[in-house]
């Protein structure tokens, strides 16, 4: 029985089954279908809600060996657990009990804590920005030439200072971003949607198995 | 040593002192830099102000973290003021994490109550819904079946008028996007625009924008928003400066910086590159 149940077909067959349950009521009306279809989706929707503990688990797993082993920034750990139980017990959904979003604790921290960290970290892209802009920008031969020209006028067209006082270079970097731009940007998603299409109509056929035990057995 | 193989020995620590400077000081002492109105605020005004109606539903969905804050944030803020001037209803949802929290901090500066909007009748917050694009499917497919009950009350959604005509993708007249990444627009795309043709503005960070002009040339995207600094434009035609026109000047001398390293980094290269 258990060597039936490891057959490689099982999970090829379910694949189908489930993608073919989403593709066909996508582009016929077959109430069954939908009906079924939205139920998949829905049982999709509790696997992603349950698999977020995993990563409540991951992450008191990791900081909680640093912490018993006080090993190098241990604290931070204790910080990153002890901030994480926080929000989590004041973001329980009683809000009889005054928990919840709407909880001042609950706010408070991601306000004063949470946002400015996130705004702190998207803006240490700024220095390395700079850094290349200084080092790795370079015009070494005509494609680098054409790439350094080109981004340097749409980030001057980013500055109402620079496109102010010289309209012009607003105008040259709309015409990069709607002409060029927007050719490469279109094979780039034509391409990518027919490497899709392929990769489906592979999977479906059970020619594709790299999601499978590692794939390629028969 | 000449000059030139000292700028390209230069140490990266003054560059970075430099950014911080240069970043800082309009942010402390506003320069008031003039700020010329580009085709795309004038486009997203003139969508909201126009093509909106009476009546609409629009489903404004802050789809990113507190890392899109700084460039989103304000023009986030700003749209919302724009349509609460509207008549309209507003379901506030989110397939981010994070984007419950972010509309949490943006009521903090704007309260809806202040514009006659009062919640359940006139808008309404579903909350965040985990799944990505297979939770957009579902939203789309049905409403009420994916999101049980509502995010500030935990009421079951058919015990609010307002969502008794709102069952499905099919009912959302406009779909506020502001984003950062993945899910966003070419997933509503997929499960909105394609099968019901529900019209869409987009508002995304600055590196975001190379790969929305495809909707937007198509029409598919009705409106789009890149970055802060169209975001103080937006500001400017709503007459209400806030927090992007703040940051502009900030946005005008950073770039300048940049422009400066590249131009003197390149000089820099050419007059010792014989040399090495």
């Amino acid at each position: 029985m258990s060597d039936v149940l490891r057959r490689i077909e099982i999970p090829i067959a379910l694949t189908i089954i489930a993608t073919l349950l989403q593709v066909i009521p996508y582009y016929f009306e077959i109430p069954a279908l939908e009906s079924a279809a939205n139920t998949a989706s829905n049982g999709v929707l509790l696997v992603v809600a349950c698999a977020t503990f995993i990563g409540v688990i991951s992450i008191i797993q990791v900081h909680g060996k640093r912490i018993q082993r006080q090993s190098e920034g241990w604290y931070y750990s204790l910080l990153v657990i002890g901030l994480s139980v926080i929000m989590a017990l004041t973001g329980l959904p009683f809000p009889e009990a005054g928990l919840g979003v709407n909880n001042s604790i609950y706010n408070w921290l991601f306000i004063n804590v949470q946002t400015p960290l996130g705004g702190t970290m998207y803006s240490i892209i700024a220095f390395f920005i700079t850094s290349a802009a200084f080092r790795a920008f370079r015009a070494r031969n005509l494609e680098a030439s054409i790439i350094l020209v080109a981004g340097t006028i749409m980030v001057m067209g980013n500055a109402p200072l620079l496109t102010n006082t010289f309209p012009f270079i607003a105008d040259m970097s709309l015409w990069i971003r709607s002409v060029p731009n927007l050719a490469t940007m279109r094979g780039v998603m034509i391409g990518a949607a027919l490497g899709s299409i392929a990769l489906a109509v592979r999977t479906l056929m059970g020619i594709e198995r790299g999601y499978l035990r590692g794939g390629g057995e028969e | 040593m000449s000059i030139w193989q000292r700028i390209n020995t230069l140490d990266r620590r003054y560059t970075y002192l430099l950014a911080w400077i240069v970043v800082l000081f309009p942010l402390l002492n506003p320069l008031g830099l003039p700020i010329p109105i580009s085709p795309d605020a004038h486009a997203w005004y003139d969508y909201v102000e126009n093509e909106i109606n009476d009546g609409d539903v629009v489903l404004f969905t802050p789809m990113y973290g507190v890392s899109g804050m700084p460039e989103l944030f304000p023009m986030t803020v700003a749209t919302m003021k724009h349509l609460l001037t509207k008549d309209v209803q507003i379901v506030v949802v989110s397939f981010w994490n994070q984007g419950p929290l972010v509309f949490n901090t943006l009521l903090t500066q704007v309260d809806p109550a202040d514009y006659g909007y009062i919640y359940g009748e006139d808008w309404i917050r579903l909350g965040y819904i985990p799944g990505s694009e297979t939770a957009m499917g579902s939203f789309a497919a049905n409403i009420h079946t994916t999101v049980s009950a509502d995010y500030v009350e935990g009421r079951s959604l058919d015990s609010f008028p307002m969502m008794a005509d709102i069952q499905q993708g099919e009912d959302i007249d406009v779909i506020v996007s502001i984003e950062t990444g993945t899910p966003g627009t070419p997933e509503w795309m997929r499960q909105f625009n394609a099968p019901f043709g529900t019209p869409q503005i987009t508002g995304c960070i600055g590196v975001s924008v190379s790969g929305m002009i495809p909707y937007v040339q198509s029409g598919q995207l009705q409106a789009l928003m890149p970055g802060l600094t169209v975001s103080a434009e937006y500001e400017i035609l709503l007459n209400k400066p806030g927090l992007a026109v703040a940051g502009v000047d900030a946005v005008s001398t950073s770039h300048l910086y940049v422009t400066l390293l590249v131009i003197v980094g390149n000089l820099a290269y050419f007059m010792t590159r014989e040399d090495n």
